[in-house]
């Protein structure tokens, strides 16, 4: 379909404490234990994913859609209070007996470019 | 050879403690009424929420979250209110996990679960 390949524009977000420990207490782990591994839900694929849900170019039904799996994959965890950049692409867009699967890739960078996380989620819309 | 292991039983206000703090407000998550009008059968865990215990095992597993260098899994099955998943991770080679997440009627919630650590 037309919009595999599609970036959307890079995102900045700061990683909050407040939000880290409450992120943290959610999942039973220790607030003071650092920035979660799956807190790039929120400072990756949580930052370029609302992108994609809004894109009218793109489509996506958002009352039939299914996180069907995830994939994260860390450079290195980022630290609360760092600034880091995350960009979303869609990387395919295939339709299948009435079903679309959309992948679709988050990279997360830091001050300066290096980088932190690479974020790779299959959604799957349901007919 | 097992190196982790915790069984979690999950709580409506635990998902809308997620809900709030990762900003993923769906309500098929929070709303039982939307739920059921969306066919579910009441609300759902978010399958985050369930990868992001998934992951407090692998860090235990692996030493430390501050190790994990790579996380997979597949979302195979709803998580209710009141059901009780375990979550365990053994070691799989060097560096490397498989992780696993069966609810109380020994379901498979999350499949192929992986995980790479240094």
């Amino acid at each position: 379909m037309g919009v595999e390949g599609k970036t959307y524009p890079p995102v900045t977000s700061t990683i909050e404490p407040d939000r880290v420990a409450a992120f943290a207490r959610a999942i039973g782990a220790d607030p003071a234990g650092g920035v979660p591994p799956t807190y790039a839900a929120v400072y990756s694929l949580g930052a370029t994913a609302p992108q994609l849900f809004a894109d009218p170019e793109a489509a996506v039904d958002f009352a039939k859609l299914l996180h069907a799996d995830q994939e994260f994959e860390w450079d290195r965890h980022p630290e609360s209070g760092e600034t880091v950049t995350s960009q979303g692409r869609i990387v395919s867009d295939i339709s299948r007996r009435g079903m679309r699967f959309l992948t679709f890739e988050t990279r997360t960078t830091g001050e300066g470019g290096a980088g932190v996380c690479r974020s790779r989620t299959l959604f799957v819309i349901r007919a | 050879m097992k190196k982790a292991e915790r069984a979690v039983t999950f709580t409506a206000d635990q998902i809308a403690a997620y809900a709030e703090a990762s900003g993923d407000r769906n309500p098929i998550h929070l709303d039982k009424e939307f739920a059921r009008s969306v066919g579910l059968p009441g609300i759902i865990a978010h399958g985050m929420l369930q990868m992001g215990i998934l992951a407090t095992v692998a860090s235990a597993a692996a030493g430390g979250g501050g190790r994990l260098r790579r996380l997979y899994c597949r979302f195979a099955g709803m998580v209710e209110p009141g059901d009780t998943v375990t979550f365990a991770a053994v070691e799989a080679g060097p560096g490397k996990l498989a992780l696993t997440a069966v609810n109380q009627r020994g379901e498979a919630v999350l499949t192929k679960a992986s995980a790479e650590y240094l």
